[in-house]
């Protein structure tokens, strides 16, 4: 069995606590206006050229982005960064793209790595038959789950799927989970009006049942354009902005007010 | 805390002073070799009588303000010269005067003196004169073609740090020794017990000078209280007269008199000669602490007052520039700072915790002081807690690369695997870059750099150096007739071994020149047991007695190996007559093959075995060729991985590389992978980086640059910690971050004149931006764009 990843991250500090290793796992049902892994939405395997300047001349190489990647592979990986993801309270995280669209390979990998000892992490949009999550409920200690718009609607219209499925997953790990982190991206314009936040925050309090650790928001960057040029993708964001720190400092407070710790930034 | 106003001040004068060249020293030791007493003595007692001669007659400069008082010159960076190591010709001193990068004003009247007085005595007497005309052939021919420095070539061995007993002793105490060991001489037995006698009379004249010395700063200060108006400053100058009575001839008391008492033993040791690493007052915290906390109780020192003192005494360091160098030894060393290394934290004698208050109180200092001398670092011990080190980290991330990091249980076991006792390892740390040392005890001697890169380009050649046009090493064959990697590994080894010997051999050399001719009593009396041995600081005197040599571009070495294996034996992508071409026209026609060298091959520094096993052959070959071999003074030599700025001056001797590094660039520096060769993170560097075994050197160096985005809040830290202590727990011996983003440092190339005070960490210790060369600082550049990317 293999799993198609994009990219391994080590000494990754913004995927949830301490230092980890992070797998980008290769494909995702959302399609997100501000994405800024857009070589994460397709669920194959894709080609594309780097530019390596030598001496004054380019060379055009090309690239597959996508490899695939078996369970040994995985734990070979994490074994090496074993001494720092112990030392530091740190671990695994599988994020994407969306890692539970690759269920067993998900689940395989996470069984294996909890057997060695590995805390682990999954980065999830929460778009995904409610099955497979209890299936790697039992593995996962901890849930990196994205909360992006409450209307169903407005939804639909920036990632192209319904919330629904979404939220009731999010119900079912604020129930079960051991622990959820909220990641909540700020995209000034899309979801940062106040009575969306008002709505959200309300939400979160509602759901809580105290295994919600910490809310992450996500300030809007454009790291993620000259990929889009690069992969020939539409770059739907021209003239956003990312959010002023000010900003991101109100929204901390409002959602402060959870109860749940909040920190800008992942 | 922030500083007070009199120190603010005596800051910005010491970083607005410009650096000058003094010719009072060389004239004051012409006038005292040509004298009819100095032909009469033997060697130590000439030396300690020109010692003497020097601090009777020289200017005695105190600057408004100050509570620390002494400087090497007459006045602030007023530098002065050492003609009996090396002689400055005229040229010389047109190129320090005019040069762009650590120039030193030079005026008509020290031209003058110089072209009078200096050059006509000293020619053909200074040191450098004997130590060239007593090297071999084969010694030139290396040194020639860059597969080695030499570090005493300008300047007196040094690498001493001050230890516990002289913050607890004053000279009068030293004088009762000097008796002591005089009366045991044995002249039946002992044959060298007239050698001892001469050692240790020439130690008693060397004891009474630095007395006599602070005693004329005691009389000017009462002289200037007695004209001063201001009744708070009449005061002042009346307590440091007192001071200066009191210290260095008896044990300080006090923070003020210990700080005052170490300044003028740094004074003294600058002074005698112009040693590696001026001097460094070692485990500071640890030597304040015990007087802070007895004054504090008393109530007579508070927190003004401490800061006051510590900020006049950070100024001293920054008021002294290393020496003016020229030549190779400018190139290996391009740099004003002269290599004070501060130590904080670690272990105390018993092993215990020893990070207290002091420590706390002296990153502050550090912090406030933002001064590129002196240099400071943190020991981290397993035993010291994060909180400390979050403390460290909070001055790191501000980017002026100090303090850096090192393992304080690396150390001890470096210390102990040479033979240190328990108690003198642990009152151990590091000095000048990363050099590990028994503070107090030790003579460590750093003897130059060794081009492990430029070597394997020799034995691609048979020995032959393209640049120079010679025959520099043996016959072991060319590229293409090694059939296999071993067997070009087996001749690189033989190449590595043959420079080696020629460096050891000129190093046995160059010990006795400075034994025989260039004593150095006043040191020998800080450096146990030189006193009780009769013995002096340059003849191995001291309880230990090391010689190092430096080996320099491990990430270079390894990735050429790595990609001859790769490319040539094992794919077999190219074959040797294809790589021998594309190296000889620097790629210029063959950039399809340096592309592959660049990103087809496999590198050092992403925890990749393929590529890490040659840094593991590498280090091997060279310890062994080095480790273990007797230098003349009762100890051995030993190795240790650091470059300073001799990375860029060896690559500028190395032709283009099989790693597809061009003809003249920068090697690799210290253990850090080559620029941009890294690309999977931190823990893979570090990884990497600890497989070659840390604990059989002197001290290694990894550097790794940083955006500030990983010092934005407390999780950050911790992480920073974690991986601190992950590579400790490897027995790594340091590592070092540098803060800083691309834009800012390009900005800084275009407009130097608005970031006087940038400081970045080069390898090893830090320095000003504006002072490298432009190689340097496109290389400093080119390697944060990487770490950003």
């Amino acid at each position: 069995m293999e799993g198609l990843i994009f990219s391994v991250k080590r000494y990754s500090v913004h995927d949830g606590p301490g230092i980890r290793v992070t797998f980008f796992m290769k494909g995702c049902p959302l399609s997100c206006r501000w994405c800024h892994n857009p070589e994460g939405i397709s669920s194959l395997p894709e080609k594309t050229s780097r530019t390596n300047r030598v001496g004054g001349k380019s060379f055009i190489k090309e690239e597959e982005v996508g490899k695939y990647y078996t369970v040994d592979d995985i734990l070979e990986i994490c074994e090496k960064e074993r001494l720092f993801t112990d030392r530091s309270g740190g671990g695994v995280t599988f994020s994407g793209g969306e890692p539970v669209m690759q269920p067993e390979f998900l689940l395989a990998a996470l069984k294996a790595l909890k057997k060695k000892g590995f805390n682990t992490a999954v980065d999830t949009s929460g778009y995904s038959p409610e099955k497979n999550f209890r299936e790697i409920l039992p593995y996962t200690d901890l849930f990196l789950f994205d909360l992006k718009h409450l209307s169903d609607d407005r939804h639909i219209e920036l990632t192209g799927v319904s919330n629904r499925l979404i939220l009731e997953n999010f119900r079912l790990l604020a129930r079960e989970a051991e622990a959820v982190m909220i990641r909540i991206p700020v995209i000034p314009g899309m979801n940062d009006d106040e009575g969306h936040l008002m709505k959200l925050r309300d939400y979160i309090t509602s759901v809580n049942t105290g295994n919600i650790k910490k809310i992450n928001l996500l300030p809007y960057h454009k790291i993620g354009s000259s990929k889009y040029r690069r992969f020939n993708m539409e770059w739907k964001m021209e003239g956003v902005e990312p959010p002023a720190g000010e900003k991101m400092k109100q929204m901390k407070e409002y959602f402060s007010q959870t109860g749940i710790k909040v920190k800008i930034g992942g | 805390m922030i500083l007070s106003e009199r120190v603010k001040k005596l800051r910005e004068q010491s970083l607005n002073a410009k650096e000058t060249m003094s010719a009072e020293r060389a004239l004051l030791m012409t006038q005292f070799y040509k004298s009819d007493e100095a032909r009469e003595l033997s060697a130590p007692v000439r030396r300690a009588k020109a010692f003497e001669y020097l601090l009777k007659n020289k200017k005695i400069c105190i600057n408004d303000g100050e509570l620390i008082v002494g400087e090497r010159g007459p006045a602030p960076k007023a530098t002065p010269t050492y003609p009996e190591i090396s002689l400055h010709s005229m040229n010389d001193l047109e190129v320090l005067n005019s040069r762009e990068k650590v120039s030193f004003k030079v005026d008509e009247e020290v031209k003058a003196i110089y072209a009078k007085e200096v050059i006509p005595y000293w020619t053909g007497k200074s040191n450098r004169d004997r130590l060239m005309s007593n090297m071999t052939s084969e010694w030139i021919l290396a040194y020639d073609a860059g597969i080695f420095t030499e570090f005493q070539e300008q300047r007196a061995p040094g690498h001493t740090v001050l230890g516990y007993k002289m913050f607890r002793t004053g000279f009068h105490d030293l004088k009762k020794e000097i008796r002591k060991a005089i009366d045991r001489l044995d002249y039946f037995t002992d044959p060298q017990a007239f050698e001892r006698q001469e050692e240790l009379k020439a130690m008693d004249i060397a004891c009474n000078a630095i007395i006599m010395y602070a005693n004329r700063h005691a009389c000017e200060l009462e002289k200037l209280a007695a004209r001063e108006l201001n009744d708070k400053r009449k005061k002042e100058l009346l307590k440091m007269a007192m001071v200066c009575r009191k210290v260095p001839a008896h044990a300080p008391e006090t923070v003020h008199e210990m700080l005052q008492h170490y300044w003028f033993i740094h004074l003294g040791v600058i002074t005698e000669l112009n040693p590696w690493d001026s001097f460094n007052p070692g485990r500071l915290d640890q030597h304040l602490y015990p007087v802070y906390m007895k004054e504090t109780e008393a109530g007579t020192l508070d927190e003004e007052k401490l800061w006051d003192l510590l900020g006049c005494f950070w100024v001293k360091f920054n008021n002294h520039p290393s020496p003016p160098k020229m030549g190779v030894t400018a190139n290996e060393s391009s740099t004003y700072t002269d290599f004070c290394l501060i130590n904080l934290g670690g272990v105390k004698a018993d092993g215990t915790d020893a990070v207290n208050e002091m420590s706390y109180i002296l990153l502050d200092v550090i912090r406030e002081m933002r001064l590129l001398q002196p240099g400071s670092m943190v020991q981290i011990s397993k035993k010291n807690p994060d909180s400390y080190i979050h403390r460290a980290l909070d001055i790191i991330k501000t980017g002026f690369g100090q303090p850096s990091c090192f393992n304080t249980e690396a150390i001890i076991s470096e210390l102990l695997r040479q033979g240190k006792n328990i108690t003198d390892a642990r009152n151990g740390g590091t000095s000048g870059c990363v050099e590990t040392g028994a503070f107090g005890t030790e003579a460590y001697w750093l003897t130059g750099y060794f081009n492990l890169p430029k070597i394997l380009e020799l034995t691609l050649y048979n020995g032959f150096d393209k640049r120079t046009g010679r025959q520099v090493g043996p016959e072991t064959g060319y590229a293409a007739d090694h059939k296999s990697f071993d067997e070009l590994m087996t001749a690189f080894q033989l190449q590595v071994r043959y420079f080696a010997d020629i460096k050891i051999r000129g190093n046995n050399v160059i010990e006795k020149l400075f034994a025989t001719w260039l004593p150095v009593p006043f040191l020998s009396l800080l450096v146990e047991d030189c006193i009780y041995n009769g013995k002096d600081y340059n003849s191995g005197g001291a309880r230990y007695n090391t010689s190092y040599i430096q080996g320099v571009g491990l990430g270079s070495i390894t990735d050429m190996l790595t990609s001859i294996r790769y490319n040539i034996y094992e794919q077999k992508k190219f074959t040797w007559q294809q790589l021998i071409n594309a190296l000889e026209s620097d790629f210029a026609g063959y950039e399809n093959i340096q592309h592959d060298l660049i990103y087809e091959t496999p590198k050092y520094g992403n925890d990749d075995d393929y590529a890490d096993q040659q840094a593991v052959a590498v280090f091997e070959i060279y310890y062994d060729s080095v480790n273990g071999r007797p230098n003349t003074r009762g100890g051995v030599h030993r190795i240790n991985m650091l470059p300073t700025t001799s990375h860029v001056y060896f690559g500028s001797v190395t032709g283009a590389t099989p790693d597809g590094r061009n003809s003249r660039l920068p090697l690799s520096e210290g253990i850090s992978p080559f620029q941009g060769a890294d690309h999977r993170g931190p823990t893979s560097v570090i990884k990497s980086a600890s497989k070659i075994d840390h604990l059989r050197t002197g001290g290694t160096l990894l550097n790794q640059k940083f955006s500030p985005s990983f010092f934005e809040d407390e999780d950050s830290y911790s992480n920073l910690t974690a991986l601190i202590r992950s590579y400790f727990s490897l027995d790594g011996h340091h590592i070092q971050f540098n803060v800083v983003n691309a834009d800012t440092l390009r900005d800084a190339q275009k407009h130097p004149e608005r970031y006087r005070d940038l400081i970045v960490r080069v390898a090893g210790y830090s320095d000003y931006f504006n002072d490298l060369g432009e190689d340097l600082q496109n290389e400093i550049i080119q390697r944060t764009e990487h770490e950003e990317a």
